[in-house]
């Protein structure tokens, strides 16, 4: 039996915690390198408890949400945390999600002197030295723009975790206190972009420091024992909420299915199931039935099927509540061994992450649709629309040097009961932003040659879908180019008797032939999945899909 | 004229108002010929205030706004001042803090506006940054574009980063383009090419074709020649939605007060002219003329590094000056909307004394951000019964049956007492205890003091800033009532409460510097193997060049070069980050870059090259300063030496950090410069209070400012 907490103690840590996970993120977002982290802001940090429950999780990105955990614990399990010491793992199968997304964690121990050499406040006990067992880890996630393997940006269409790049175990990065160089160079020998991949490992690293100081801070004023006791109420106190919202869905059984468009290897549908469980204050949410897991790198490991179940009832409640361990609680995921949602080693898992959490979510609502009519938008763009554009920038007026972009482009969003969709938006499991064009020119041999909303894209409805966006880039060099997209072959759906939104598509619009006769160019369109050469002046063309659309237009 | 006013800076001015009186020494010189008289206004929601210097002293008076036209409340003013000064209007220096440009865009009634910008790219203005505004909220809503989609109209051209014309632009077209703009209807246009800071050519042409419209044109390389295509847009677009407006307002105006300035969000003043132009750099007049009070009021009570903290009814505003003065931005945003221009670093939580307090469904005790406003306000105020801060205050006897706005205010403690009980009830439920309703009054304080705390440490010690190195100056109705237990968390050692709170927005409105903000970017790379002698001519040649431009305007406003500054800044970072950090063009430029890049991240990468994105410069004419310095060395007198001041009233009982206490209770223009004050106690003035716990020594200083010791 926990004991009995306070309300206004407790208030009072729900924004010391929240805000030591925000402020990790700003030192990490302004400190980085990658556009990927500092202007798109891919990265999540967040606190856990010294068992490895997450306490506060900064607003950032959706799909980190029940991952990160998974990630700490991976790294509890494997490595005996030292003060000092700085762990990092991207391995999809303990603990990761695909390969780009790198997570560093580090414990925070208090020191035997008394944190910081400030004299103790009038209320502060001294924190128990101890060096040996953390009170809490902090962790940061970034995606980096490239992690290595066949192709730039490590997003391409690889069919096992062996092609997609390097795979990093819990592995120690900083062994008290200093970086270990060999490791280092091991990593950067691998990857694409190093000067770049290392400023942002010390961005992240400079980032779990900021972290340390502040809950050192937290513990050195009010003291360890209720700094610690609060953080396990935190977590009873999401669960608590958690059950409020799922006693609001009316008990009993919902079922949906949606399917992914193809796996990019062969063109067959690859279907996800879902029957979630109503009963009083709990859900069971059951993927059994869903497809095995396939070839291509649509492959989901469970820490996506968890953060994506775990967004869409995070969005049953209100605003401001912590992103704490407690929101699963209440929660059964039963994600079958060796299916597209709980893939198992050495599946490719690229774009589980970006493509196949968001089909999962728009599988999730469905079936809450059928409980809460009224409260369930339509189906978002559901894809992220994930470009890689790499290869060697030989501009004149710069030494040549290799470059990698990354971005995922917005779509429309889907129609909701009292209102339209939003139009060129990112929806449910990323939030990231784009890259301007200007900053995007200064950085790579690329040029954004156009950018607008996809007019007429959204479905039709009572409510429309939001609309989809258009975006083409042109590559200055030679270049190879990687798409991982969705939802080309069908819309969105809609809801209530709104139409589907419009799919998406890509194309290459190749300059030989834009110059020749026919101006305009030859144009030719690509499928949702795969890797193609670019010649300079080659522009990639994408198209998103629209938001589906709500209720029957009169 | 020049020499007269320099004389006067000896004079001793003094502060009068309505609820403080200082001692009066006038001063025989200005009596008898100077005839310039400068006035500050600043617009507020409720008062419009007035300061003005006459015949040595800083007079002070307040009118009631008016809404509708916030002109006619000034014109009143004015004429009141020119009345009792026998200055004509017509010479009157005016220098005014409006709300008029952030009113519009937060209503929304702005002019219908058109945008021009590279085809291709009509719809940036819309898309933004393409993120979601809330991430867990499914019925989100994106604040719709300025500029509807109808009214923005794409140009064929192209320019590249390194300024190469990749597209001419189509002169042919421009003449279909003005017809269209024309058979639109619009009031108002922006143009935004892509890359025009590096060229402008394509901007300039189009500027001069649509001049025929005879409307008001906002052009980017003007407004804003920095990069990010989105920010750039929503600045120049902002500008262009309030140009029309703020042009008839400012011209109405100075119709009857040719000399007028306006304050800027940066923290300096712009003429009429200027303003009505560039309207953008208004968005955030008022709050900035409260922060440049503020510093002023601290840097003459001796203090020069200073946090502020103007607490009011809903929100919270707090700012940072440190030694080289105020700290500015590039990355602010109003009523969700990007300013990329210079805006003071002011930032803002919700959080007030009209917070509302409630036990959400989990058992945690909240504190806003929703507010009972003014309407239906506080339970005190008899129209519901919803708990605030104001409240809980109240049932602690913070407010020493004062009451509120010198007692002008009806308040009911009974039902502030009502709210919290309730509230009471339902705590001690959650925490299965019993709970007074003291002790909920408390929980509601001190919950409020987290979020305010939380303010405090974003813009202190998130940005690298010891808060043991500054005092804290609380101003706004609540601000006292709050600021020593801040002061206490932050281990702020002292809190200087100024003795013109009410009115240190129009203060620093009349105190502010003419200042002018210019910036290129430059986009260039300073390592040591590079000559650094080449990057500095290119940046020479930059800076030389803003200079040229900023030194006519400040002469055609009449300071002569003797009264002009110059300040040279690069916005630097290493080549590969996003974000920049604003650095003095001093010395080693790389050696610069790195340690402050050291002071704010806690590390520097001395091995990475150094990236100049911007030189900025800031151009300030100085005004002649108000003199609310201190007087003749006999005369000096330092806080808490003098004797203990009698309390006004009866001694009251108080709740302080969860004990009753006797408290004093002292009326704030009884205190005389050198008195020195029991604590516990309670000041209590016109339009604010401030608490004074146990365990604090507070005295008077010679301007009247309240001083507390904290530590």
């Amino acid at each position: 039996m926990m004991k009995q907490f306070d309300p206004t103690t407790l208030e009072i840590y729900r924004a010391l915690y929240t805000s030591v996970a925000e402020e990790m993120g700003v030192a990490l977002r302004r400190t980085a390198f990658s556009p990927n982290i500092k202007e798109r802001r891919d990265y999540s940090c967040a606190v856990f408890d010294a068992l490895g429950n997450v306490i506060a999780q900064g607003d950032h990105m959706p799909v980190h949400l029940g991952s990160m955990p998974m990630a700490v614990a991976a790294v509890l399990r494997q490595v005996d945390l030292k003060p000092g010491d700085v762990v990092a793992v991207n391995d999809p199968f303990a603990g990761g999600t695909h390969l780009p997304d790198v997570t560093l964690v580090m414990g925070v121990f208090t020191s035997v002197s008394g944190a910081g050499g400030r004299g103790p406040g009038k209320n502060s006990r001294n924190p128990t030295p101890d060096t040996r067992h953390p009170f809490f880890f902090v962790a940061n996630r970034a995606h980096h723009a490239d992690i290595g393997g066949a192709t730039p940006g490590s997003m391409g269409l690889a069919t096992d975790i062996y092609g997609e790049g390097l795979c990093i175990p819990p592995v120690r990065l900083v062994r008290n206190g200093e970086l270990d160089e060999d490791l280092m160079r091991l990593i950067l020998a691998n990857v694409r972009g190093l000067d770049e991949r290392r400023g942002d490992f010390q961005a992240q690293i400079g980032s779990l420091k900021t972290g340390a100081v502040r809950l050192l801070e937290i513990v050195e004023r009010r003291g360890a024992p209720e700094a610690t006791e609060y953080a396990a109420h935190l977590i009873e106190y999401a669960a608590r909420l958690m059950r409020r919202a799922i006693e609001s869905i009316p008990d009993g059984a919902y079922e949906a299915e949606d399917v992914l468009d193809d796996d990019g290897v062969t063109d067959d549908s690859v279907p996800i199931r879902v029957r979630i469980t109503i009963d009083g204050s709990r859900a069971r949410v059951d993927f059994t039935g869903s497809a095995p897991q396939v070839a291509g790198p649509i492959n989901a490991v469970a820490a996506i099927t968890v953060s994506a179940v775990s967004y869409v009832f995070r969005c049953l409640l209100g605003n401001d509540v912590p992103a704490s361990a407690g929101l699963m609680r209440p929660i059964e995921v039963i994600a079958p061994e060796g299916t597209i949602v709980n893939a198992v080693h050495p599946a490719s898992v690229a774009a589980g992450n970006v493509e196949t959490s968001q089909r999962i979510v728009d599988v999730l609502f469905k079936a809450l649709s059928e409980g809460l009519p009224n409260r369930i938008p339509a189906a978002s763009q559901g894809t992220m629309n994930n470009l890689t554009i790499g290869g060697i920038d030989s501009r004149p007026g710069d030494n040549a040097r290799e470059f990698s972009y990354y971005e995922t482009v917005a779509g429309g969003m889907g129609a909701r009961p009292a209102l339209d969709g939003m139009s060129a938006v990112h929806t449910h499991m990323t939030n990231s932003l784009n890259t301007p064009a200007e900053a995007l020119e200064y950085a790579y041999p690329l040029r954004v040659r156009e950018y607008s909303i996809r007019r007429g894209s959204g479905g039709k409805g009572k409510r429309r879908g939001g609309d989809g966006v258009i975006r083409e880039i042109e590559s200055l060099v030679p270049a190879r180019m990687s798409l991982l997209a969705d939802r080309r072959k069908r819309g969105p759906y809609g809801l209530a008797g709104g139409e589907d939104g419009k799919p998406g598509s890509a194309a290459i619009i190749s300059k030989s032939a834009r110059c020749g006769a026919r101006r305009g160019g030859r144009k030719r369109t690509i499928a949702s999945k795969g890797s193609w050469e670019l010649a300079a002046g080659d522009r990639v063309r994408i198209e998103t899909p629209g938001g589906g659309g709500f209720g029957k237009t009169r | 004229m020049h020499r007269q006013n320099r004389k006067l800076t000896g004079a001793r001015y003094v502060l009068h108002s309505n609820h403080m009186v200082t001692n009066k020494i006038t001063n025989r010189r200005s009596l008898k010929q100077d005839r310039k008289v400068r006035v500050g206004v600043d617009t507020g929601g409720t008062f419009t205030d007035f300061v003005f210097e006459s015949n040595g002293r800083l007079e002070i008076f307040k009118l009631a706004s008016t809404p509708l036209d916030a002109s006619l409340a000034i014109s009143a003013g004015l004429k009141h001042v020119s009345d009792k000064t026998g200055v004509a209007l017509k010479n009157l220096e005016v220098v005014h803090g409006t709300t008029v440009g952030t009113n519009a865009l937060l209503e929304r009634s702005g002019a219908r506006t058109a945008l021009v910008t590279t085809r291709g790219f009509e719809d940036v203005l819309a898309i933004g940054r393409q993120a979601r505004p809330e991430l867990y909220n499914l019925n989100a809503v994106k604040p719709p574009p300025l500029v509807p989609d109808e009214l923005r109209f794409g140009v064929s051209e192209r320019v590249t980063a390194t300024g190469e014309i990749l597209d001419p632009l189509n002169e042919n077209a421009l003449a279909a383009l003005v017809e269209r703009l024309r058979k639109a209807k619009v009031e108002s246009v922006a143009i935004c090419l892509l890359f025009s800071f590096v060229d402008s050519a394509h901007e300039e042409k189009i500027a001069r074709a649509l001049a025929k419209l005879n409307i008001p044109l906002s052009v980017s390389y003007r407004i804003l020649p920095e990069y990010r295509e989105f920010e750039r847009t929503s600045t120049v677009v902002i500008n262009a939605y309030l140009q029309p407006l703020m042009g008839s307002y400012l011209s109405r105006l100075s119709t009857k007060t040719p000399r007028l300035r306006v304050m800027q969000s940066s923290g300096g003043s712009i003429s009429a002219t200027v303003a009505a132009e560039e309207p953008v750099r208004t968005i955030l007049s008022g709050p900035a003329g409260g922060v440049v009070g503020a510093l002023r009021m601290a840097r003459a009570a001796g203090f020069d590094r200073v946090i502020t903290f103007d607490m009011g009814g809903t929100s919270t505003d707090v700012a940072l000056c440190g030694r080289d003065g105020l700290r500015l931005t590039n990355e602010a945003s109003v009523a969700g909307i990007p300013v990329a221009v210079p805006v003071m670093d002011i930032h803002t939580v919700g959080a007030g004394g009209g917070s509302i307090a409630r036990l959400d469904e989990g058992g945690s005790l909240r504190v806003g951000p929703e507010s009972a406003g003014a309407d239906p306000g506080p339970a005190c105020y008899g129209r519901a019964l919803l708990p605030t801060v104001t409240d809980a205050h109240l049932v602690l006897g913070h407010f020493a049956d004062a009451g509120l706005l010198g007692g002008e205010f009806a308040i009911d403690e009974e039902r502030s007492r009502l709210a919290l009980s309730q509230l009471a009830r339902e705590l001690a439920k959650a925490a299965r205890r019993p709970v007074t309703t003291i002790e909920a009054a408390q929980s509601v304080l001190s919950i409020a003091n987290t979020n305010m705390e939380r303010a405090l440490r974003l813009i202190s010690v998130e940005r690298g800033f010891d808060p043991r190195e500054f005092v804290l100056l609380p101003f706004g109705g609540a601000g006292g009532l709050h600021a020593v237990e801040l002061a206490r968390a932050l281990r702020i050692p002292k809190v200087i409460v100024p003795s013109s709170a009410g009115v240190l927005s129009a203060i620093g409105v009349l105190a502010a510097d003419v200042v002018k903000s210019q910036s290129r970017t430059v986009m260039l790379e300073c390592s040591p193997e590079m000559q650094e002698k080449r990057v500095k001519e290119k940046l020479n040649s930059h800076f030389k060049l803003m200079e040229q431009v900023a030194a006519v305007a400040l002469t055609r406003e009449g300071f002569d070069r003797s009264k002009q500054l110059h300040e040279r800044s690069l916005a630097a970072r290493y080549k590969g980050q996003s974000f920049e950090l604003e650095i003095k063009q001093t010395g080693n430029i790389d050696a610069t870059f790195h340690r402050a890049h050291l002071k704010r991240y806690g590390y520097a990468q001395e091995l990475n090259t150094v990236e100049i994105v911007s030189a900025r410069l800031r151009s300030t004419g100085i005004v002649e300063k108000l003199s609310i310095k201190r007087g003749a060395p006999r005369q000096r007198l330092r806080a808490s030496t003098g004797a203990v001041a009698r309390p006004s009233g009866r001694a009251q009982f108080a709740n302080f950090e969860g004990k009753k206490l006797r408290v004093a209770v002292y009326q704030r223009d009884e205190l005389k410069p050198g008195m020195r004050l029991y604590a516990p106690c309670i000041v209590t003035e016109y339009s604010s209070t401030t608490i004074i716990p146990p365990d604090t020594r507070a005295g008077v200083d010679e301007h009247g400012n309240l001083i507390i010791q904290v530590t």
